[in-house]
């Protein structure tokens, strides 16, 4: 078992390195498309082109593209992600303090939806072919036209402006130190023992996740029915059937147990998209992860960091399809004995 | 069974498809106001009038019955933003679904068809760009290419192209697999007559279920890069920018929120159902299922 999954990472990471690397240089060059002049936001008005040209030859724009690209290349694997143009800090800096907001936020969104998800599938599968699956099968179908951003739109006006019960804006209440030892502030508090900052920080990351998890979980409610539907038609459920087992037990006990593997590898594949729906979810809430930083750098134009986020968003993406192949191989027997 | 009356069928079909209709008239009617926006606006989308800022709808007691449903920050009415905002969402959505296509199904026939190593190829490149967050790729591509209308088509169709790759590659590789494809080659038909004539038409009713929920996408798509900021150009109306300026206000002015977010979403709403219904009548596969 072990080695089998040994040999899985072993694979994927094989792959995983240079898909990071053509990915770095499909950024590079994108970005280099752009006509606009980073420094022209640093300087103050009255420098003079001596000025100008001195910086440009300290960020190393004065060099053709793959001059920077080896440049910037060379730092990467000293682990140096470069110097921010407008943040007056280094990238890898500001990305260590973003990045674990934003991965709690994925997590906490990837709890709900699981939750919703699962629920709603087999409800809507309890539901067939009476009158109400067609009502709840459209109710899915819209909820599935409800992209992430409308749905943290939907959830301010309706919780934080229409009812003032949930917060909508940073991580925790202001009054509050967070602790910064991991940088995780569900782990930080338990750690020094705050409840009351876990509290704030429940409260506060329930609307962004939540509103991540309403887009993500129709899909996966749409695609258990759907298992469920071909896995009810097996033999061995016609069999529990004759056994006079339960129609709720053969659901819950038989059925959802074969049908939630194909779930599950869905769950794992959109689970990028998830991540990478935190960006828009992050702005609209104020939450200071990766996704405002990009966005702050995008208007500022500031290249090494928007660099740095898109690689760090790229890394995710690959690091969780690594991780749902190695659970794959640990949920299903089948491919458990090779 | 002659061919007018096969050509036929699946017209009535749709026709008979209670979502196909449904979703078919909603998006009719936005493509009407999109169409004749100058002559239903009430106003001009970019007047301002700073004395009539921030009124309610036209129901609201302290509403005007000139702006029916009110107006924004800077006085503009909300209703001609909206019917000249489904103009940029309707063009987005209906070139870059089409680009997107062309591009996707393109390589994907080539890839499933000749396999090899250019489906080696293709299918890396699927890989690559699938490893990239959507939201993210379109952003660096528009922060490379700048703001307009043709960037941010563009944008989309460079990043999702990849969605009907995938798909339509699968589905070409099971077709290959069938004795008519090898006869007609044996008939002596090109590799290209071929493509056109034996696998583009069994792919086709997949490829129009595709195309209705990519325009849904790309509508989303070029809201969210308008609420950035990076869409179209500050004086074109788009419901992403509405949704931006609307945030600001919203505990003065809820309804500058409401309206643009419920015409992304019947719109997009309208695609789905149209798509959902395409999938349900014209995939033979599901309808013996569903026999059965």
């Amino acid at each position: 078992m072990l080695r089998l999954i040994g040999g899985i990472v072993l694979r994927r990471v094989l792959v995983l390195v240079p898909m990071l690397f053509i990915v770095s240089i499909m950024i590079f060059v994108v970005l280099r498309l752009l006509p606009a002049n980073p420094i022209g936001m640093l300087i103050a008005p009255n420098a003079t082109a001596e000025d100008i040209e001195r910086l440009r030859v300290y960020y190393g724009l004065d060099r053709t593209i793959l001059e920077q690209y080896g440049l910037w290349l060379g730092h990467v694997f000293a682990g140096d992600l470069g110097d921010a143009i407008s943040f007056r800090a280094d990238v890898l800096g500001l990305i260590g303090e973003t990045l674990p907001a934003t991965i709690e936020l994925a997590l906490m969104a990837l709890v709900f939806a699981v939750v919703i998800g699962l629920s709603g599938g087999l409800l809507l599968f309890h539901w067939r072919g009476k009158r109400r699956e067609t009502v709840a099968d459209v109710t899915s179908l819209a909820m599935l036209s409800t992209p992430d951003f409308l749905w943290a739109l939907f959830l301010i006006l309706t919780f934080g402006v229409a009812w003032t019960l949930l917060p909508f804006a940073g991580r925790a209440a202001p009054s509050l130190v967070l602790p910064d030892i991991t940088g995780f502030v569900f782990i930080d508090s338990l750690i020094t023992g705050q409840l009351d900052l876990l509290g704030s920080w429940f409260l506060h990351i329930l609307l962004p996740a939540l509103a991540l998890a309403l887009a993500f979980a129709p899909l996966v409610m749409r695609v258990l029915r759907a298992s469920l539907s071909e896995v009810i038609n097996e033999d061995y459920i016609t069999l529990a059937r004759l056994r006079g087992v339960g129609e709720g037990r053969i659901l819950l006990r038989h059925a959802f147990k074969n049908a939630a593997l194909p779930t599950l590898t869905l769950i794992g594949v959109q689970f990028g998209f998830v991540f990478g729906g935190t960006l828009l979810v992050e702005i609209i809430f104020s939450y200071p992860g990766i996704g405002n930083l990009m966005v702050r750098a995008v208007r500022n134009q500031d290249m090494p960091v928007i660099q740095g986020v898109t690689l760090t968003y790229c890394a995710a993406v690959l690091f969780t399809n690594l991780a749902v192949d190695v659970l794959y191989v640990v949920l299903n027997p089948k491919l458990r004995r090779e | 069974m002659n061919a007018a009356a096969s050509a036929n069928r699946p017209g009535r079909a749709l026709l008979r498809s209670g979502r196909v209709v449904a979703g078919g008239v909603l998006l009719l009617v936005l493509i009407l106001a999109a169409a004749f926006a100058p002559w239903l606006a009430p106003h001009d989308p970019a007047e301002q009038d700073l004395l009539f800022a921030l009124v309610p709808p036209a129901w609201d007691a302290l509403g005007d019955p000139k702006y029916p449903l009110g107006t924004d920050s800077l006085g503009r009415c909300v209703l001609s933003q909206l019917i000249y905002g489904a103009r940029v969402a309707l063009i987005v959505a209906v070139c870059a679904a089409t680009g997107a296509m062309l591009l996707g199904v393109f390589l994907a026939l080539i890839a499933g068809y000749f396999g090899g190593r250019v489906d080696w190829l293709i299918s890396r490149a699927v890989d690559l760009w699938m490893s990239f967050p959507p939201v993210i790729l379109s952003l660096i591509l528009m922060v490379g290419f700048g703001v307009g209308v043709v960037n941010v088509i563009l944008a989309i169709v460079l990043v999702d192209w990849t969605r009907f790759c995938r798909v339509i590659r699968s589905e070409v590789l099971v077709v290959c697999q069938r004795d008519y494809i090898p006869a007609a080659r044996l008939l002596g038909f090109s590799h290209l007559r071929t493509l056109w004539r034996e696998v583009l038409p069994s792919v086709a009713p997949l490829i129009v279920t595709l195309m209705s929920l990519e325009m849904g996408i790309a509508v989303i798509v070029e809201a969210i890069l308008s609420f950035v900021g990076l869409s179209v150009e500050a004086d074109v109306p788009a419901w992403g920018v509405m949704i931006a300026d609307g945030r600001d206000y919203v505990y003065q002015a809820v309804w500058g929120l409401v309206f643009p977010i419920l015409a992304i979403m019947i719109t997009v709403f309208g695609f789905n159902l149209l798509g959902d219904g395409l999938r349900l009548t014209l995939d033979p596969r599901l309808q013996s299922r569903q026999a059965r």
